[in-house]
């Protein structure tokens, strides 16, 4: 049975939403020089099942690379996975970066081994959410289904 | 952002502006006021100032589309300063939904080069299940891409078969890809795959049985009739082939231009026609009716008259009895108003 995205169900009554709803487009990278991708692959795989546009960018992502991904694929949300311990460095390049090409409107989610005393750096920085190792995936289902616009719900008034 | 400020930045060269006005079209939404005020003329702006050239790679899952795509991008882009200015390319990538949950994981950009260019776009798609190969409203997607002033645009498209045909009307080149795991002939006749072709390309030629796949079509298509279509024998791994393929992907016509412009043209002229026929009878015009005569009495077969009328009709062009145009008539936009 389709599991069909909330965002996309439209009420039984006749009014027209103001807006149309969707599911989020994800785009998901690996950021840094490690090689692993199996976990991103399950998550991409886990919010695909659970309705979305998930579109994989790939390995060895630089910060460029991701942010360009990103606007040409008029992103809803960025979720970067890092192994490497560059996370300090990378993830707010990546914040910057989207700032400057006008992508505020953007989440950002963050995967991998990011450790405990860092995580509230990162979100003070603009990060949404971290999910560690052995989140479960409907955690992150259920915040993307919760937030399926990124930070800013004016821009799907097109 | 309201279309309307969309469009303004759209016009200044503005890539995050075509970016959303991409997915506007691709929910088919503001369609007709986005596409209404688009240049009816696009030309490669941003790189060889000639009319951008749609080409489409399609064939079976897996068979190497992407990494194509990747390595035509590479092969059009300039290889560093002081070389030719090279290719703009836009890439629109077709990846089906799952059928249970209406999502789509869409992996081809990770086949195609990262780093950001300024003269390549890569858009991901996702096709509706069970609907062929194309992504919805693909046909505005690109006439967006042209008006932005795209070189090369290519569309990655899933699957082979019957479904493929819709994706000819659409492009100038449709380039389908075989590999030498699916040398299946029969299976290629019975979705009469080959037909849609303009080139051929056996791919993964790195790869043993690549020579008999590519004798197999050969064969099949000297078999089929018609012109064939050239063969190519390409390795995205290797780059063997990739030069040769692009050359004569740049040097095929721009079938979907020259098309639409032809219908336009014969529209037209048979609007002409129409026009002067029945001017010609209001006005009992005694030429056509001596032909009339000639032919309700047998002495003119109906291809003979019919020749005849084309000629009387095309003599008639600015007699002044003709073509006095009326307002928003067909006849005021022939030559002779
Ligand atoms: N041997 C060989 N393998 C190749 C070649 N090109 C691509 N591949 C491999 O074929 C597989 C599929 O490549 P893709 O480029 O993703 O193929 P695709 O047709 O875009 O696949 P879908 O979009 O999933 O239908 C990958 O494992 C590639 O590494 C080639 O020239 N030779
Ligand atoms: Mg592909």
């Amino acid at each position: 049975m389709p599991a069909r995205f909330p965002g996309t169900t439209t009420d039984s009554h006749s009014r027209r939403p103001m807006t149309v709803p969707r599911p989020p487009r994800v785009v998901l990278a690996k950021v840094g020089l490690d090689g692993h991708d199996r976990g991103i692959k399950v998550v991409a795989r886990a919010l695909r099942d659970a309705g979305m546009e998930v579109i994989y960018a790939g390995l060895w992502q630089t910060p460029e690379a991701v942010v360009r991904a990103v606007a040409d694929e008029d992103a809803d949300w960025v979720g970067l996975s890092l192994l490497s311990g560059a996370h300090m460095t990378l993830v707010p390049r990546v914040l910057q970066l989207l700032r400057d090409a006008g992508l505020d409107h953007v989440g950002v989610l963050v995967g991998g081994i990011i450790p405990e005393d860092d995580v509230p750096q990162l979100l003070a920085l603009g990060v949404a959410r971290v999910f560690g190792p052995g989140t479960p995936l409907p955690e992150i289902v259920a915040f993307l289904n919760q937030h399926p616009l990124g930070g800013d719900a004016e821009r799907c008034l097109g | 952002m309201s279309w309307v400020t969309l469009l303004e930045r759209f016009r200044r060269g503005d890539r995050l502006a075509l970016s959303r006005l991409l997915s506007l079209l691709a929910r088919g939404e503001r369609s007709d006021e986005i596409l209404g005020r688009l240049d009816p003329t696009p030309r490669g702006t941003r790189g060889s100032g000639s009319p951008a050239r749609v080409v489409a790679l399609t064939g079976g899952v897996g068979v190497g589309k992407s990494s194509l795509t990747g390595k035509l991008i590479e092969a059009v882009r300039p290889a560093g300063t002081g070389g030719p200015p090279g290719l703009s390319v836009a890439v629109l990538a077709c990846d089906p939904q799952s059928p249970l949950s209406g999502g789509a994981l869409l992996g081809d950009r990770f086949r195609m080069p990262s780093q950001p260019d300024d003269g390549v776009f890569i858009r991901s798609l996702a096709t509706p299940g069970g609907q062929g190969a194309l992504a919805e409203h693909l046909d505005h997607m690109i006439r967006l891409l042209e008006a932005f002033g795209f070189d090369l645009i290519l569309v990655e498209t899933v699957g082979a078969g019957q479904g493929d045909t819709s994706v000819r009307d659409l492009v100038d080149v449709v380039v389908l890809l075989l590999q030498p795991e699916t040398g299946d002939d029969l299976q290629w006749e019975k979705a009469g795959v080959l037909e849609v072709a303009d080139l051929i390309v056996v791919h993964k030629a790195d790869l043993p049985g690549a020579a008999n796949v590519e004798a197999q079509v050969r064969s099949m298509l000297a078999l089929g009739g018609r012109d064939a279509p050239p063969v190519f024998r390409v390795s995205a791994r290797t780059g063997a082939g990739i030069a040769e393929l692009l050359d004569t992907l740049l040097a095929q016509p721009l079938r979907r231009k020259e098309c639409d412009r032809a219908d336009d043209l014969l529209r037209l002229a048979r609007d002409t026609l129409t026009t002067r026929f029945s001017r010609a009878r209001t006005a009992q015009d005694a030429e056509l009716q001596g032909l009339l005569g000639r032919w309700q009495r047998g002495e003119l077969s109906a291809a003979q008259a019919a020749s005849e009328l084309l000629r009387l009709l095309a003599q008639q062009q600015g007699s002044g009895v003709r073509d006095q145009g009326s307002a928003g008539g067909p006849s005021s936009l022939t030559p002779d108003s």
